[in-house]
């Protein structure tokens, strides 16, 4: 059951991270997300060290989310024109996360880095889509229909230059929004080892408006390119990309991701929120004690070839 | 290395001196380890024997010493401090020159078989590795960062220390059992075995040994770091085939 890793020079249960790389793909399958917010703390802990898990399973989010955007594309459930305006922000946003990422490790505060920025994205999202769907959930029960959204809300992003019309999301907004929210979500990429789907999500349905039921596929069209990017910039930049963990997570989240698929579009999309917003909240806690906690020592050591 | 082989020297030309000493034969199980996919670490043994000379009778104040060492690595050791309730890493101090590995097996306490001028000066026990550091620092400080490197390395079990790892099998027979555990880092070792009479070495023994990945996880190493982009694209082509599979192949059973 033991396989060893040639690159984290360590060896691994390989039925363990195949569970783990299934289970993850389960859920982003289900979600919509890349599952990279929680297959990062997974393997660091399970000893893979942070970096290698941060950049190997950039390669796991990017075959869940081919399988899973192919899936979406045909359902017709892709706005391929917005896909690429956050892609192009996202790509820019990757190659200056893996430049951030190795200042952050060589002053070794990439674990402080990345466990401080998962417990302040984790947790605010989390507690808003908490939120959000539990009053979406009761407003159901007690039979009271919830204020219409309307169409055409105007803020203040639609008062920014250079609009486009983006016809499946039947939206005629500036190009700014996804281009600075694809940069934003290609940084974190790099830094966190996540898609960004749990960022980006909602920020497409508050923050763009888009409609529902092409953002979750939009999503995952945009977060393919940018985790290959992100693999190919941190195996050329730091070595950090372990090929044999990649193809044990790759191997169980592409069949992980498909029957997410199909059990996350048989429930109602309030009660899929609610489940991802207390797994997202969960992860947060569990990083958050982990950097109050006083450490079994206060020393750490890395060893290197010199 | 060369200040330690040039010490290992001077010992066997004293002991090739005019005292007649007892003679040491050692030899380890295996002199190449293979780190191939299934590698959970080895088992290796090191066995050897006393030749007592004749002129000198046989009850002595003997004792034996065995060390196994792996190729040197830069440590980078960082004590946090707690800022704001949160935990955060603040000094940082990097070694040189102490061992991945370090393996020592004695036949009683150290400090009981030698004194500690002589442990030091052969760098004998996990407390009297040489190490140096990049910068000039504080001695104490120095010294609390250099045994937090001892502490986690034998956590992980890449240093050892046993003073009953020798195991006599007859009066002049002896083997001692080394655990090399899967993190264990590839490159040159050596084994040692040094004959203690009254405190002082009167005879050592020295033999290589390697540990190297096998064909397959070797090839991969390279790749990762000398065809470093290839490899990453190599990585996302994977990832892609397998993405595309899994979609082909759950469309038609749906």
């Amino acid at each position: 059951m033991e396989l060893y890793l040639p690159v984290a020079e360590m060896s691994v249960n390989w039925a363990m991270i195949l569970g783990m790389g299934a289970a993850v793909g389960f859920l982003s399958g289900m979600f919509g997300v890349g599952g990279g917010f929680l297959m990062t703390p997974l393997l660091v802990f399970y000893g893979i060290p942070p970096g290698i898990a941060v950049a190997t399973q950039a390669s796991h989010i990017t075959a869940a989310s081919l399988s899973g955007a192919l899936t979406q594309w045909r359902r017709q459930a892709v706005d391929f024109k917005m896909g690429v305006m956050l892609l192009t922000g996202g790509i820019a946003g990757s190659v200056l996360g893996v430049y951030v990422f190795r200042l952050l490790r060589e002053l070794g505060q990439i674990e402080l880095v990345v466990s401080g920025s998962y417990v302040v994205l984790l947790g605010s999202i989390g507690g808003l889509m908490l939120n959000e769907s539990i009053r979406t959930i009761r407003a159901a029960r007690s039979g009271t229909v919830p204020p219409p959204v309307k169409l055409h809300q105007h803020s203040w992003i639609h008062g920014l230059p250079l609009k486009m019309r983006f016809r499946r999301s039947k939206l005629y907004i500036s190009v700014i929004p996804p281009l600075v929210l694809g940069t934003l979500v290609g940084v974190l990429t790099a830094i966190m080892g996540v898609g960004g789907g749990f960022i980006m999500i909602p920020a497409m349905i508050y923050l763009l408006k888009m409609p529902t039921n092409i953002v979750v596929g939009t999503s995952q069209f945009q977060i393919l390119f940018v985790t290959a990017a992100a693999t190919i910039l941190h195996a050329a930049s730091d070595q950090t990309v372990d090929i044999v963990l990649a193809f044990l997570l790759v191997l169980g989240g592409v069949v992980g991701v498909q029957l997410g698929v199909r059990v996350g579009s048989q429930m109602r999309g309030e009660q899929v929120r609610a489940l991802l917003a207390i797994l997202v909240v969960a992860v947060a806690l569990r990083l958050l004690i982990g950097l109050v906690r006083t450490p079994e020592d206060i020393y750490s050591i890395v060893a290197g070839t010199p | 290395m060369w200040a330690r082989l040039a010490a290992l020297v001077a010992v066997l030309l004293f002991a090739a001196g005019p005292v007649a000493a007892d003679d040491l034969v050692s030899g380890l199980s295996t002199d190449l380890i293979q780190i191939t996919s299934n590698f959970t670490g080895a088992d290796i043994v090191l066995f050897g024997a006393i030749e007592p000379s004749e002129e000198t009778g046989p009850a002595k104040a003997q004792d034996l010493v065995v060390v196994i060492r792996g190729p040197d690595l830069e440590m980078t050791v960082r004590r946090k401090a707690r800022i704001l309730g949160v935990w955060v890493n603040r000094e940082q101090i990097e070694f040189t020159g102490l061992p991945g590995y370090y393996f020592l097996a004695s036949t009683r306490l150290l400090d009981d078989i030698a004194s500690p001028a002589t442990l030091d000066r052969f760098h004998l026990g996990t407390s009297n590795l040489e190490s140096t550091t990049k910068v000039k620092i504080d001695p104490d400080e120095a010294n609390a960062f250099r045994a937090a490197v001892i502490r986690d390395r034998k956590r992980e079990h890449l240093y050892w220390e046993s003073p009953t790892g020798i195991e006599f099998l007859s009066r002049t027979l002896f083997r001692a059992r080394i655990q090399v555990p899967a993190s264990v880092p590839p490159g040159e070792y050596r084994a040692e075995v040094y004959l203690f009479q009254n405190g002082t070495i009167v005879s050592a023994q020295s033999s290589p040994l390697f540990i190297d990945k096998s064909g397959f996880e070797r090839q991969v190493y390279n790749y990762a770091y000398q065809a470093s982009f290839a490899y990453g694209f190599a990585a996302v082509l994977m990832a892609l085939a397998f993405g595309w599979a899994g979609y082909l192949v759950f469309r038609q059973t749906s």
